[in-house]
């Protein structure tokens, strides 16, 4: 292993002035990025992960201000540079991957210019820069480089767009290249596609890679060294066969047992790390993690960790080493060692004789996608989308059914349907044996109190001048619950989620996206439906909280016999939580069936692209680059004539391109639309 | 892009004539009678109703208003009660002066507001900031036809540096433009404060936004990223405010015209108003609406020209 540093940081302590205080955002922050090799920073959010990327460019919020610490690039400390002598190396020898390619590109400008921008320092014509740039797009698997690069970015997709922003970034060839969360906003078989773009560049240009993510499954399958930290602190250090198969410290090891990929067998109720964050105005003197750690001694809270060395990484833990060592730690990898809530009633299981509770049959939603005066001006006969195309689906009680599909799937929009919130163009959806689709508000009021919705985003779609009390008995007051107390009411409520009952006083921004959460969740339960549609219920959850969400959904379940419908695009943790699960692509279900099943035994190519498209949080399982799907989701404006996938699927043959196939049975409970599916497991381990 | 152009025409024509209907009614419910007003008092009953015959001032108003439409249609606005000249010529003397003074007062307005805003922005909190900020409220607060009066009082009468009023002798480019600067810098002023705000608001967002930090990351030097990346979108929505400004402006014309006797379009309509002089108010409203729709029009063509995603989606 070489020990050519190229960049090094070294006790970095950094504070944000707030309005509440400082908040001592990172704390004595050192580790060694080695040159030709993937750095991982891993964290939850809070964990200062980006703070520390940020602070290697100088390009930190107004109100940073670094207290103490060194960032090592070469000869220079970047923290002392001028801003002309950072200006020089942003961009040239140290560059940036951004984590939301909608947001972080300019929409006003064409590539073409973005590019050349890049390049002012380079004494080269015009020409030459255009010339690069369009090598560049080339590189990063732009298809038709020389027009494509006068588009804006609004003409690209999401992956594309990501594509170009990797493209800006290695376009001087820098010497470092950071990258803040790069696939977070990219859909599954994206992520795959990035992962492998920036492993190969790594590679050709010989370039350095922080990558700063909460992903453990990107982590590891890109990754050479892995820091993990938390609480604006570093915990541990490492190689990343020994972080993830030899964690030292409490932290990682209830990091990486929380994360539902790691979880081989299947469990309702998944593991957690108790408690929130610690409030970082007050960091404790101890060990930062001492009040969430199942291990924690008295001594933990008050006198700090030593750094404990192994190999070239390192752990901060009192189980390591000094007077509170212990030997038995760390415990063999199949031992748990995070709290497993196993309490609560067995799950129910769903009769599958008892009649389904929502039946959709042959549903279709269609949008408009231009004026009819432009239509007809542009010749368009047929100026719709079908957002939704002939789905059929059923939740029995007490089931709950997972919606799965990558963005564009249209499965909110079926959401919303199902929920009478958007107009169905076709089709029936029947709720406890009512015809209920397009049904009029003022009939449709009665039955909202069965069936609401658990909305994406927890803190928006609360009103933020709404006390937490006025918010879960809102649906109380709209239903007109004459007759009872709503104190008593909101008490109730909040116990049912485990909110503790001070909370009900407080206002969404106090809220941390957890707690925010639970808020939405008693809001669902307020009037006891019996079926919920949990639209993304732990997106923008850290993975420690996000098992907290999902038992709180089990236990109810199974005390109240809810049925609910998840739309997600989560794969792992779908595995868990789900009875069965239906595949959407493109508006269409491609595959649905009991979630076991599914998940051994795709049928449909798609499926199977899904469960191999997550990267696993193992770095002994990383994924040749052959195993990934090219291609991204065609637009809707251009829904292929045949099978909606064919343009993307690796067995398509000449009949997949001729006409969309009909849904097949391959066992009662397990359907597919697919010509050629794939029968039998051998199929699986193929490419694998 | 051409469907669009069509769409705004037609709602362009469909404003015009709801603006002209409202005004002719409203002409028609001020009292007196137009043909006793252009003939005189001592007009016999048989020439008012020839008058009134041949003006069909006998026919029901809305017979009269689509006679009117139809005239308008052909560039026929009707004739000067008083000189019996054509509408449209009366009006073509006047509008170059009108539409001079519009011109100056926003674009100066714009020249000093933009980068007033921009600069503001770039350092918030810096004296110049503040400065920008209390002079902007200020010089909004204060309606422009007392600048105008201030202004008229202060540098021609007390200092004698510009001149007071008239538009300057035709053909003396120097004189019409010294006749230019005082009504201008009244109406532009309020506006020099708006932009200023305007912009300094909207660039503190964009300069908040993941682009610029993109920009900023990859090296790009300050002067480029404000100019070159924050202020290009970030005039977008000042750009709809000038264009609305021109609404605003057109009225704040007719004060200065008024205050400082420029021969424009403002104190023509204000003069036949007070005469009854309809067709005349009639043309010049007409004028004045059409001139407001047009660089409506243009200011979002003009985004749609900076802006690529509202272009794709024209």
């Amino acid at each position: 292993m070489t020990k050519d540093i190229l960049l090094n940081i070294e006790g970095l302590s950094l504070d944000f002035r707030t309005n509440r205080g400082r908040v001592k955002a990172l704390r004595d922050i050192s580790f060694p990025v080695q040159k030709g090799r993937i750095l991982g920073i891993v964290g939850e959010s809070g964990s200062g992960k980006s703070t520390v990327l940020w602070s290697i460019l100088g390009l930190l919020a107004g109100n940073a201000e670094v207290t103490a610490g060194r960032v090592d690039y070469g000869a220079r400390d970047l923290l002392t540079l001028d801003a002309q002598a950072l200006r020089a190396i942003r961009g040239e020898e140290i560059s940036v991957v951004f984590q939301d390619p909608m947001t972080s590109q300019i929409p006003v400008l064409p590539y073409a210019r973005q590019m050349s921008d890049i390049l002012y320092r380079r004494s080269m014509s015009e020409a030459d820069k255009r010339k690069a740039a369009i090598d560049m797009l080339r590189r990063v698997g732009i298809p038709d480089p020389d027009s494509r690069i006068d588009a804006y970015p609004h003409q690209f997709s999401g992956g594309m767009r990501q594509r170009a922003g990797i493209a800006m970034s290695m376009l001087t060839g820098p010497n470092l290249l950071l990258a803040d969360e790069p696939t977070t906003a990219l859909d599954v078989t994206m992520e795959a596609q990035m992962i492998g773009l920036m492993r190969g560049l790594r590679d050709d240009f010989d370039t350095t890679i922080v990558v700063v993510s909460h992903n453990l499954g990107l982590i590891a399958e890109m990754c050479d060294d892995v820091v993990v930290m938390y609480a604006g602190e570093v915990v541990e250090t490492g190689e990343v066969h020994e972080i993830f198969h030899n964690a030292r410290h409490p932290y990682t090891r209830a990091l990486l047992e929380c994360d539902p990929a790691r979880i081989a067998e299947v469990s309702r109720k998944l593991p957690v790390i108790p408690g929130d964050i610690p409030d970082l105005t007050r960091p404790l003197p101890g060990c930062i993690f001492a009040d969430r750690c199942q291990k924690a001694m008295p001594d933990c809270a008050k006198v700090a960790p030593p750094m404990v060395a192994r190999g070239g990484g390192m752990a901060r833990c009192h189980l390591l080493e000094g007077p509170l060592a212990d030997a038995s730690w760390p415990p063999p990898a199949d031992v748990v060692t995070v709290g497993r809530d196993l309490g609560g009633l067995a799950p129910v299981k769903a009769r599958s004789d008892a009649p389904p509770l929502l039946e959709v049959h042959d549903l279709n939603v269609r949008f408009r996608t231009m004026g009819p005066l432009k239509a007809r001006l542009n010749g368009v006969s047929d100026p719709f989308v079908d957002a939704v195309l002939d789905v059929s689906l059923d939740v029995k009680p007490g089931e709950t059914l997972a919606l799965v599909g990558e963005s564009g799937s249209g499965k909110t929009t079926l959401g919303r349907t199902i929920l009478n919130l958007q107009g169905a163009s076709g089709g029936t959806v029947r709720f406890d044996g009512r015809d209920i689709a397009g049904m009029a508000e003022g009939q449709f009021k009665p039955l909202r109190r069965d069936m609401t919705m658990m909305f994406q985003d927890p803190v928006g779609s609360l009103s933020p001048r709404k006390s937490v009390r006025a918010l879960i008995t809102e649906p109380l007051v709209i239903h007109g619950a004459q007759g009872r107390d709503l104190d008593t009411e909101a008490e109730r409520l909040a116990d049912m989620v485990r909110l503790p009952r001070s909370f009900l006083s407080r206002y969404p921004h106090e809220l941390s996206g957890g707690q925010a959460r639970r808020v939405g969740v008693a809001r669902a339960l307020a009037l006891n439906p019996r079926l919920i549609v949990a639209d993304e219920p732990t997106a923008g959850l850290d993975v420690s909280v996000q098992g907290e969400i999902l038992n709180l959904m089990a236990d109810l379940q199974a005390e109240h016999g809810l049925s609910y419908l998840i739309i997600t695009h989560n794969l792992p943790v779908v595995r868990h939580i789900a009875d069965r699960i239906a595949i959407m692509y493109l508006g269409r279900i491609v595959e649905d069936g009991p979630a076991a099943k599914v998940f051994a035994r795709p049928a449909h190519p798609y499926t199977r692209a899904l469960v191999e498209g997550v990267p696993q949080p193992d770095p002994d399982r990383r994924r040749p680059p052959t195993a990934v799907i090219e291609g991204e989701v065609p637009s809707l404006l251009r829904r292929p004539k045949g099978c909606d996938f064919a343009a993307r699927c690796p067995l398509a043959q000449d009949a997949c391109h001729a006409a969309k196939p009909r849904h097949t049975h391959i066992a009662p409970d397990h359907r597919h639309a697919c010509l050629f599916p794939l029968r039998t497991p051998s199929d699986l381990t193929e490419t694998a | 892009m051409f469907t669009y152009l069509l769409k705004r025409l037609g709602l362009a024509a469909l404003v015009v004539v709801a603006v002209l209907l409202l005004l002719f009614s409203m002409l028609h419910m001020i009292p007196g009678n137009p043909a006793i007003l252009a003939l005189g008092t001592r007009a016999s009953p048989e020439a008012i109703a020839e008058y009134s015959a041949r003006m069909h001032l006998d026919k029901p108003v809305l017979t009269q208003f689509v006679y009117f439409l139809g005239n308008a249609v052909q560039g026929d606005l009707g004739q000067d009660v008083f000189s019996n000249r054509a509408v449209t010529s009366v009006i073509g003397e006047r509008i170059g002066f009108s539409l001079a003074l519009i011109c100056t007062g926003m674009g100066w307005a714009v020249l000093l507001g933009v980068p007033l805003g921009c600069l503001a922005a770039v350092r918030p909190g810096s004296w110049l900031d503040r400065v920008t900020g209390v002079f902007s409220v200020g010089m909004i607060a204060v309606p422009s036809f007392l600048v105008s009066i201030w202004a008229l009082l202060f540098f021609s009468l007390e200092l004698h540096w510009l001149p007071a009023i008239g538009a300057g002798e035709p053909g003396d480019l120097a004189d019409q433009l010294s006749h230019l600067v005082l009504p201008a810098f009244a109406i532009g002023l309020g506006w020099v404060g708006y932009l200023a705000r305007m912009v300094r608001a909207s660039m503190l967002e964009v300069m908040g936004e993941p682009y610029i930090r993109s920009a900023r990351a990859y090296g790009l030097q300050p002067r480029r990223v404000v100019l070159g990346y924050a202020l290009r979108v970030a005039i977008l929505p000042t750009i709809t405010l000038i264009g609305m400004g021109f609404g605003g402006l057109i009225s704040s014309a007719v004060f200065a015209e008024i205050i400082f006797s420029r021969p424009g379009v403002g104190k023509m309509i204000f003069d036949a108003v007070s005469d009854r002089n309809f067709p005349i108010v009639q043309g010049g409203v007409l004028v004045a609406t059409g001139f407001y729709i047009l660089v409506v029009l243009l200011s979002d063509l003009l985004i749609a020209w900076l802006d690529p995603r509202v272009r794709s989606s024209l």
